[in-house]
């Protein structure tokens, strides 16, 4: 009987081992960064059962809590990447043969064991955006993710994340090699689209009398465009392409992201307008852009419009997304500002903000440490919070520093 | 070190050992004049900053740096006070001023007759403007002064690199070194070149035969020429033939250990200098390199992918480890700290040196001084380069080219301000009053 309940709690213990992990920690005392409101000196995010479940400077901290002794550092949401490719192999991004595919899903290629999501995770990104590339016009379903985390279903935020467009003429020799015939293109496969959702409204309105209409699953998908289900991600460089999609948008009525961005500094005041948000470049120090383009982000912030950075990852990598804030901060975007980009702004275009993008009450228990300003090259991450469990503490990380 | 300058006159190839200066050559009417720098943190790089410090300078040299400095009457001075005042950046591995299509000869993969040099484009563009206009601007605005100009990595031996100064259209004034070294790449860009063309080499195993054959037919010239004066000169050979006789050194890019292992296996049986460039992986080697004082030259550390390739191959490229840089400092190699920027008017990789202080501030996170980062990329380039003598470090007699900062230096809010190449005031940052 002893035995028997030695055993018992010795099994106990080592489960409580295992998971290494309280149900309620307490990241004490540092400069706490909400992302939505102003900064708080010496403050606490208190996070219970995987949640925020108090931030501030006088929150009362439990006796059976895990303190994390954050004094002198600075604490900010678990940040998020609005665009990168990790997840899968680059042979499986983009299927050349077929211009507009929407039929795919990224989740199809998917491999959470990713090297990549552990680059994600030690830089202090918790939840992408991840989806195919951009070597077709249409090139699928983006899905959103955590970066850590054993059980698949509950990583996935959004397995409709968004249906990437890419401007520019795709197929080599095959139609259409120009920006008109892109264009043209789109708007061809929008209207069939529109039409074949008009043509399975017929056959419901007139009560499903005969055969349904045969399924497309290319229009099915575009059709979640069309209705605001999902929303289109938008690859694009020149302002001519940018002014196209406007159109597009104008003309069909879906919600629309410009990503990359290059030049949709150029259209800024249409753009926010409309309320197109963008993911921008500058990709790191990575991407060799003129000043003028260097200060797009910071044009497009002064007229209005919502924007996020983004890695591109593997093109960069994951880790440094809050460098691309950073550098944009050189031209002009306030502190607080910046980091929205990598945060709350982040979460809102992606359409995951009830659940991440901000250190508030009740959403995911996702926050990083640094020790220094966030925005520093030279500043390290020394824990990472994802849904409440510590899943990167830099003192126990066995890469870096003198291995 | 060895301060020696290659000119090539006519077809002849010359090794002379004229002075330096003859590179340099004359000072413009602005770097006649006296500026002084005062009031500044002052970053030799040589010794140990100065607060409040003076640098001097005069007729496109540095005439003293101190905290005593007495400045002469006439001088321009300027306040530095609140400033950083350091060396300009030496970038040791970049192929900015080279149209795309001049970066490696489509046609052969072994080609160490073709010199940069003569597809330098010294005034003012560094692409072909499009969506990514490369400005030598962009280069002084992260305050690079200094920067090594290659063939790309698409060869496996892709010609003779030259050193240059960022700022001026004289080609033989912005001349530091020329040849400087010959650029050769193990590993997949040659392969990949090659399968698109469907010639050799196709494998690593014939890129090293191919090396080897090149570099005996070399040997076997040489003894020939020696034999018999008379007999017909080939151009790539005596360019072989500098590597030979360790005149120049061979930069060999290798990204892989495989490709380390073979490159240092290569310059062990043909007897050349060798420094290793984009050699992410050097720590493995790091006890051979520090017995046979092989330098490293490392890519950005955010990125060190150092190909072109938009997504880096992980065959051939391991795992970022941002440490590097910091741990073959401290074991005792030689490290640099570089570019490789190599886009061409396209929005594919390029950090540009426009970032080098910024990118290389990372590596203060992971272990190293502030005094190890800015060496890495300004005294240990030119030692590496063998411009010693003439850059990397604020030394009297040593060329005026300098910078200001607002900040420190390894800062991301931190912008250079003014820039000094030669002695001539060549950048100031829009609202800097003069």
């Amino acid at each position: 009987m002893r035995l028997v309940a030695t055993s018992v709690t010795a099994l106990a213990l080592l489960a409580a081992d295992l998971s290494g992990q309280a149900d309620v920690i307490a990241v004490r005392g540092g400069t706490v960064h909400t992302a939505t409101g102003p900064a708080i000196e010496n403050g606490t995010v208190l996070i219970r059962d995987g949640r925020v479940a108090a931030v501030g400077a006088q929150v009362s901290i439990p006796a059976d809590a895990r303190v994390l002794d954050a004094a002198g550092k600075t604490v900010i949401p678990g940040m998020i990447d609005n665009h990168s490719h990790i997840g899968a192999r680059t042979t499986d991004l983009n299927d050349r043969p077929m211009l507009i595919g929407p039929q795919h899903r990224f989740l199809d290629a998917l491999d959470p064991d990713d090297e990549a999501f552990a680059d994600a995770v030690e830089g202090g990104v918790t939840t992408i955006v991840t989806g195919p590339g951009s070597g077709e016009n249409v090139s699928g379903m983006a899905i959103v993710m955590k970066t850590f985390g054993e059980d698949l279903g509950a990583r996935i935020l959004l397995e409709h994340g968004g249906m990437k467009f890419a401007m520019g003429a795709k197929g080599g020799q095959r139609y259409p090699t120009t920006t008109m015939g892109v264009a043209a293109n789109l708007r061809q496969y929008l209207i069939r689209t529109q039409e074949y959702v008009a043509s399975w409204r017929r056959w419901e309105e007139g009560g499903r009398e005969g055969p349904p209409p045969a399924r497309d699953l290319g229009y099915e998908s575009m059709a979640e465009v069309l209705d605001g289900r999902t929303y289109v991600r938008a690859h694009v460089h020149s302002a001519t392409d940018v002014a196209t999609l406007i159109r597009l948008k104008d003309e069909f009525g879906f919600d629309l992201t410009l990503h990359h961005s290059t030049e949709a500094y150029k259209l800024a005041p249409e753009l926010a307008e409309r309320g197109i948000t963008a993911v921008v470049l500058p990709l790191g120090d990575r991407i060799g852009l003129s000043e003028d383009a260097m200060e797009g982000p910071y044009i497009l912030w002064r007229n209005g419009v919502k924007i996020a950075m983004h890695t591109d990852a593997p093109v960069i990598s994951q880790k440094w997304l809050r460098l691309c804030a950073a550098i944009a901060m050189r031209y002009g975007i306030p502190e607080d500002e910046a980091l929205k980009t990598v945060t709350i702004n982040a979460a809102e275009i992606a359409r995951v903000d009830d659940r991440v993008g901000s250190l508030e009450v009740g959403k995911d228990g996702d926050v990083v440490v640094f020790d220094g300003p966030w925005y520093e090259p030279s500043s390290r991450v020394d824990w990472v919070i994802g849904d409440g469990r510590v899943v990167f503490d830099r003192s126990e990380a066995g890469r870096g520093d003198g291995r | 070190m060895r301060a020696r300058v290659w000119f090539r006159v006519g077809t002849l190839a010359v090794q002379s050992t004229v002075g330096l200066a003859l590179v340099s050559g004359s000072m413009t009417a602005s770097a006649q004049e006296v500026v002084a720098i005062r009031g500044g943190t002052v970053l030799p790089i040589s010794g140990p900053p100065i607060a409040g410090g003076t640098v001097l300078i005069r007729e496109g040299k540095i005439a003293a740096v101190g905290a005593d400095v007495s400045v002469p009457g006439g001088a321009r001075v300027i306040d530095a006070t609140g400033k950083y005042v350091m060396p300009g950046i030496v970038d040791a591995m970049t192929s900015l001023g080279v149209s795309a299509s001049d970066l490696n000869d489509a046609a052969d993969p072994i080609t160490p007759e073709q010199r940069i040099i003569e597809s330098y484009y010294p005034y003012g563009e560094f692409g072909h403007g499009g969506l990514a206009p490369l400005r030598n601007r962009e280069a002084l605005s992260g305050g690079v002064t200094t920067m090594y100009v290659a063939p790309a990595d698409a060869a496996l031996i892709g010609g003779q690199g030259a050193v240059v100064k960022t700022a001026g259209s004289d080609l033989a004034k912005v001349t530091v070194l020329e040849p400087a070294a010959m650029d050769m790449t193990l590993g997949t860009p040659p392969k990949e070149a090659a399968r698109g063309r469907e010639r050799d080499p196709y494998t690593r195993m014939a890129s090293m035969a191919m090396l080897r054959q090149e570099l005996i037919r070399a040997q076997e010239y040489q003894r020939r020429r020696a034999e018999s004066p008379e007999a017909p000169r080939d151009l790539g050979m005596e360019a072989l033939g500098l590597v030979l006789d360790r005149n120049i050194p061979v930069r060999l890019q290798a990204t892989s250990a495989t490709d380390i292992r073979a490159a240092l296996r290569l310059s062990e049986e043909f007897g050349f200098d060798l420094i290793l460039d984009g050699a992410n992986a050097a720590w493995e080697f790091r006890d051979e390199l520090v017995d046979r004082r092989i330098p490293v030259v490392l890519g950005q550390v955010s990125h060190p992918y150092v190909s072109n390739e938009e997504i880096p191959n992980t065959e051939d490229y391991p795992p970022v480890d941002e440490s590097t840089p910091a741990r073959l400092t401290e074991a005792g190699v030689e490290t640099a700290i570089a570019s490789f920027s190599r886009a061409f008017g396209t929005l594919a990789p390029a950090g540009t040196g426009k970032w080098l202080l910024i990118d290389a501030s990372i590596a203060l996170g992971y272990g190293m001084t502030e005094q190890q980062v800015l060496r890495a990329l300004t005294l240990i380039p030119a030692r590496i380069m063998r411009i010693d003598a003439r850059v990397g470090s604020l030394d009297v007699g040593k060329d005026a080219d300098v910078i200001i900062l607002d900040g420190p230096p390894l800062s991301v809010r931190t912008w250079v301000e003014r820039v000094w190449v030669d002695g001539v005031e060549v950048f100031v940052r829009e609202g800097v009053g003069s």
